[in-house]
């Protein structure tokens, strides 16, 4: 009896089960030591990582003095890098161009990389591959970067004297100022956490309701999303930065 | 025990390479239906129904849970939303993420940024040598204008010149032939006075007969 019940159980649940698929938080766990990580974060980060760096590479081998191809591309973006370094920062844009840069290109990266690279192929035990940037590990690693390198800059360029901005304008914003120091990094990576979770489920709920055409468009507006959240986070922290290493008023 | 572990929503995490035999895997608060694994289905299926049922009472139950067992298990691995599962990964991620930084800046940032503006300051030197250059047509052009003129003013003189010379000798030409002529003149002039006076000495002795005919012939005599 019980065995008949729960085989029927089995398969109600199985055959509704099967329509909807979603698997959310489940995480393919490693053991490091005695700590867990996120398996599968790791594995396309690592696979972020190559790309970026095996395309810069090649393309910045032999640097033609009139660009053409990949060199080109990468000229591009480097200059667009540094454009967005620039209008944040001000003159002493420079040495925080490598930061900027890595953050737009690995957040752009990650999340293209989950929406355009067939990561279904490769089965795991447990969850599924797909944007390195779509666990909280990584967009709070993220944020908690531009915490610190704000908090550096500023430091570095004006001493002690920095903790004078949190009585600018009035002490009295005291608290509030103080409460900024939390809420930034918070909702940089809440802001990018939940653009590219909520668009991967979004996708692949539409994928297994309705898999023939209506997921395109969606899919093409997480592109569109997902490298606005790049630009987004990579200008905020230029602008972070920039704000704390600005003069007196 | 088994029940226990088969009640996770993540039941294979028991045949994982997790070693913690003693986890207790309470239901999550945040989540969809989960497919429920034909290993697991024998004993679980009935407490997995129950929990499907059951969302939000399993909810307020773990979370109650959590907080009851919390302090005393250090051990035990306690999953509450997985949602927002901090571990290891945010370090990892970190140091991942700063040898990207560093990797990419010695291989992109810092080769191809010096070659631009290498590049940059290579074109900015042949515009402002080109810029020279123009100022030095412009003094070029300058010099052809005035050896132009100074070759037409030697013409012009030249040319002056010339044209008094010639007017000279055309004047001098001009007072031979007027003398010439002016000699001829005096000479048919003076032949002419000559013929004058010859024709007048004839006529003078024709005169003479002629009036000797006329008193003649008028006089009756």
């Amino acid at each position: 009896m019980n065995v008949l019940s729960c085989s029927i159980n089995t398969l109600i649940k199985e055959g509704l089960y099967e329509i909807s698929g979603v698997e959310v938080g489940q995480h393919f766990y490693w053991q490091i030591g005695g700590f867990q990580v996120h398996a599968q974060v790791l594995i396309t980060s690592w696979v972020v990582i190559a790309i970026l760096l095996g395309s810069a590479a090649l393309a910045v081998r032999n640097p033609q003095t009139i660009p053409t191809g990949g060199q080109n591309f990468f000229e591009f973006v480097l200059e667009f890098i540094r454009d967005v370094s620039q209008t944040q920062i001000g003159e002493e844009y420079g040495p925080w161009v490598p930061f900027i840069g890595t953050l737009f290109l690995f957040i752009f990266v990650s999340n293209w990389s989950g929406a355009l690279l067939p990561w279904k192929i490769i089965q795991l035990p447990q969850g599924e591959l797909a944007a390195p940037t779509n666990d909280i590990n990584t967009t709070v690693a993220l944020a908690l970067l531009t915490s610190v390198a704000y908090f550096y800059a500023g430091l570095s360029k004006k001493g002690l004297g920095y903790f004078s901005k949190y009585i600018q304008p009035t002490p009295i914003l005291l608290p509030i100022n103080i409460l900024e120091d939390f809420t930034k990094p918070l909702s940089l990576s809440f802001r990018l956490f939940g653009n590219i979770l909520a668009d991967e489920l979004v996708v692949v709920v539409l994928v297994s309701l309705v898999p023939l055409v209506v997921p395109i468009p969606v899919m093409f507006l997480g592109l569109f999303t997902s490298g606005i959240q790049a630009l987004i986070f990579a200008t905020l922290a230029a602008a972070y930065i920039g704000e704390s290493m600005e003069g007196h008023h | 025990m088994a029940n226990s572990i088969m009640a996770s929503s993540k039941p294979l995490i028991s045949l994982s390479s997790s070693t913690q035999p003693t986890r207790v895997n309470l239901p999550k608060s945040i989540k969809l239906p989960q497919i429920p694994k034909p290993i697991s289905s024998s004993s679980s299926s009935s407490s997995l129904s129950s929990k499907a049922l059951s969302f939000s009472s399993a909810t307020v139950k773990s979370l109650a849970l959590i907080a009851a067992l919390a302090p005393p298990s250090m051990a035990e691995a306690m999953e509450k939303a997985q949602l927002f599962d901090f571990n290891l990964t945010l370090p990892i991620i970190v140091v991942e993420f700063l040898f990207l930084m560093f990797a990419l800046d010695k291989v992109y940032y810092s080769p191809l940024g010096n070659f631009m503006d290498k590049r940059d300051g290579e074109i900015k030197e042949k515009l402002a040598s080109v810029k020279d250059t123009s100022t030095e047509v412009k003094a070029l052009d300058e010099q052809a204008a005035a050896v132009m003129r100074a070759a037409r003013a030697e013409i012009a003189a030249a040319l002056n010149k010339m044209k008094k010379e010639t007017e000279v000798e055309v004047e001098q030409q001009l007072a031979v032939g007027r003398k010439k002529v002016e000699a001829e003149l005096q000479e048919a002039l003076a032949s002419l006075e000559k013929q004058k006076e010859e024709t007048i000495k004839a006529l003078d002795s024709q005169i003479a007969a002629l009036s000797e005919d006329i008193v003649k012939k008028v006089l009756p005599s």
